[in-house]
């Protein structure tokens, strides 16, 4: 049963991921990477807005019952994005082209017919 | 929207006013965060706000929100903060509208958006007077306590919607009205009355002396002997605080959440018997974040320590400085702050370990090691600061019951305390110039000899009694203060030989009660 439950998660996080680079790729932003692990953990999407290298975190919830996604996003989630990013600009050769980086969150809300409620997009959330 | 709403932090019995800063941001990650060095309890109003807020169903700002609690740099503790911050927010995003006026917000909140008592309102009142501020909402539990200070608005508050919609004019909350100190009375209920104390005349009279002039008591005696018993019923006879007195005790208890709700000014005369095993910063106080001991929590009232030679040597001999001083300072890392702690110390213990040394009926089983190391904990400069010595021997097994038909010939509580007041009342009148002596104890040598009034024979025989019990210089200008007492007990003017000799014999009995090592070997035990 949890099992289950985790697959189905794993599986929101992925369409939650798809919508958001969407909406970004819209509002002009250039995709590098998607779901970027090492083993820190993982990171939603790696993008560039112009000359800015941004790590983003992509939240989704169906409903806000249980809570806003941005309720999700804490200091801990924060700084864990943080370190996974140190590591890929450590590890990977893309990081070396850009001189600025920045931590972005897009917040999505979905409601019962799995249709986009809601969807906030917040720079800079370090 | 930037918002300043207006409160206070306390330090030692000071308050300082704060200026709590709410900005809530349109831009930006949505968070709550409070800066201005909060303490974990004030960290913790985050959650009792947003809860509350949401519960008095108003939606939470999705925004960054910010709070500085101005200055930066002096620590915040308490859970007086609750309602400052939610007031910041609620003006922020336009839910109320704050007082054109200065005014001060002070409150703990309860998740369903209620306000609980909180402690430190009569603090916040007298803050406020003095920097002109009229109006103070305050939980309506705790705002009694403010309504003895003049010249301020007090309102109660009960819960969020209450307050909103007082602020915006659609209900408003009625001012509690001043309420005068001498109207505020308290039940006095001791346990004992001094009726049912049967013996034990000498120490009935010591103890009406102490409540008169508010002097300090050591009684020594066997277990059972009604010590306890004594102290216990010392409340029934002590006169209520006056106004200037009940001011300061109430600020210590409103600091130190020693009010219960609802609760206004103390009148009665406080009445501490910490435990034994009370730390020193229990008794003295102490903290990093200095807090009043009980010592100070029983400033202008009375201090029982029984069992005294229990306590530890380091509580017993930092009782020193306020017996003397009437205040304690206290310094820490953080600063140093001073507490009143004008207290009347009634100190009860036995002669020995075992109980029974120098009983006429039981044997003393303590080695004389035992016994030495015992009394090792009274010592000179503590004992010297002590005035009254008593010695309350067993009662007599005849007199212990009263017949069914005989009739109780004590003299009642009541009775006791009438004289004590009336002796009382030509203290206030004596020293009604002077700002901090309010009863003979309390008197600097300087005014010793402007008040004392001694007859030639009284100066001869004080003088003789000095010479030849070896008394200090202190324990001389303590006979003299208890004389005064003793004569006011009986309206004299003038202290008079008779009054010296009475004050005589509650000293220098214990000097002669002194115990030597060779006595339990020589017999001749005191």
């Amino acid at each position: 049963m949890e099992y289950k439950n985790k697959r189905k998660n794993y599986k929101k996080g992925r369409e939650g991921e798809e919508i958001a680079r969407e909406f970004l790729i819209k509002k002009g932003f250039k995709l590098i990477e998607s779901n970027y692990t090492n083993k820190v953990g993982e990171i939603d999407l790696i993008m560039t807005d112009k000359d800015v290298l941004v790590f983003i975190e992509v939240k989704l919830k169906v409903g806000d019952k249980f809570g806003t996604p941005e309720e999700m996003i804490n200091k801990n989630k924060i700084s864990r994005v943080r370190r996974v990013a140190e590591g890929f600009l450590v590890m990977e050769s893309v990081g070396k082209n850009y001189e600025k980086y920045r931590i972005d969150a897009v917040c999505i809300v979905l409601d019962e017919n799995k249709k986009v409620e809601r969807i906030n997009y917040y720079e800079n959330i370090y | 929207m930037l918002q300043k709403v207006l409160s206070i932090a306390s330090v030692g019995l000071k308050g300082i006013e704060i200026e709590v800063e709410v900005n809530v941001a349109d831009k930006g990650f949505p968070g709550f965060g409070i800066v201005g060095l909060a303490s974990k309890a004030v960290e913790e109003a985050k959650e009792r706000v947003k809860t509350a807020i949401i519960n008095s169903d108003i939606e939470f700002p999705n925004a960054k929100v910010t709070i500085n609690l101005a200055p930066a740099d002096l620590p915040k503790d308490g859970s007086c903060y609750d309602l400052p911050i939610s007031v910041g927010i609620l003006a922020s995003i336009g839910e109320l509208i704050l007082p054109k006026e200065r005014a001060y917000f002070y409150g703990e909140l309860s998740l369903d958006g209620s306000l609980r008592h909180t402690r430190g309102v009569f603090l916040l009142a007298l803050l406020a007077k003095e920097e002109g501020i009229k109006k103070i909402f305050v939980p309506r539990m705790s705002a009694n306590e403010a309504s003895v200070v003049e010249g301020i608005e007090v309102f109660p508050i009960d819960n969020l919607k209450n307050l909103i919609r007082h602020l915006s004019g659609e209900k408003l909350i009625k001012p509690l009205k001043k309420v005068d100190t001498e109207d505020i009375l308290e039940d006095i209920s001791p346990e004992f009355d001094f009726a049912e104390i049967l013996g034990q005349e000498q120490a009935k009279r010591a103890l009406e002396i102490a409540a008169a002039g508010g002097h300090n008591v050591f009684m020594m005696g066997p277990p059972g002997s009604g010590k306890t018993m004594l102290s216990r019923a010392m409340p029934g006879i002590l006169p209520n605080l006056t106004e200037k007195e009940s001011l300061e005790v109430t600020k210590i208890y409103s600091i130190t959440g020693n009010i219960p709700p609802g609760g206004s000014l103390i009148r009665q005369r406080p009445f501490r018997s910490p435990h034994h095993t009370t730390s020193q910063v229990g008794l003295i106080g102490g903290g990093s974040n200095p807090r009043p001991g009980e010592v100070s929590l029983a400033h202008r009232g009375v201090l029982f320590l029984d069992e005294f030679p229990e306590f530890g040597r380091n509580s017993l001999e930092a009782l020193r400085q306020p017996l003397e001083d009437g205040l304690v300072s206290i310094c820490r890392a953080a600063g140093s702050v001073t507490f009143p702690a004008q207290f009347m110390l009634i100190a009860a213990a036995n002669p020995c370990p075992c109980g029974y040394l120098g009983d006429p009926k039981k044997d003393c089983k303590c080695s004389t090691f035992q016994v030495l190391n015992y009394r090792k904990k009274l010592s000179g400069p503590i004992m010297d600061r002590i005035d009254l010595h008593l010695t309350v021997p067993a009662v007599d097994v005849n007199h212990l019951m009263i017949g069914k038909n005989e009739v109780n010939n004590n003299e009642k509580s009541e009775t006791i305390r009438n004289r004590v007041l009336a002796s009382r009342k030509i203290q206030n009148e004596r020293f009604k110039n002077l700002t901090h002596v309010h009863s003979n104890s309390d008197m600097k040598n300087s005014h010793l000899r402007e008040f004392s009034n001694l007859t030639g024979e009284a100066n001869l025989l004080l003088k003789q009694a000095v010479n030849k019990f070896n008394l200090s210089a202190r324990v001389y200008f303590r006979l003299i203060k208890v004389a005064r007492t003793i004569a006011d007990l009986e309206n004299s003017n003038e202290i008079k030989e008779t009054h010296i000799a009475e004050a005589l014999q509650y000293r220098v009995k214990s000097e002669e009660r002194e115990f030597h090592p060779f006595d339990k070997l020589r017999g001749t035990l005191p």
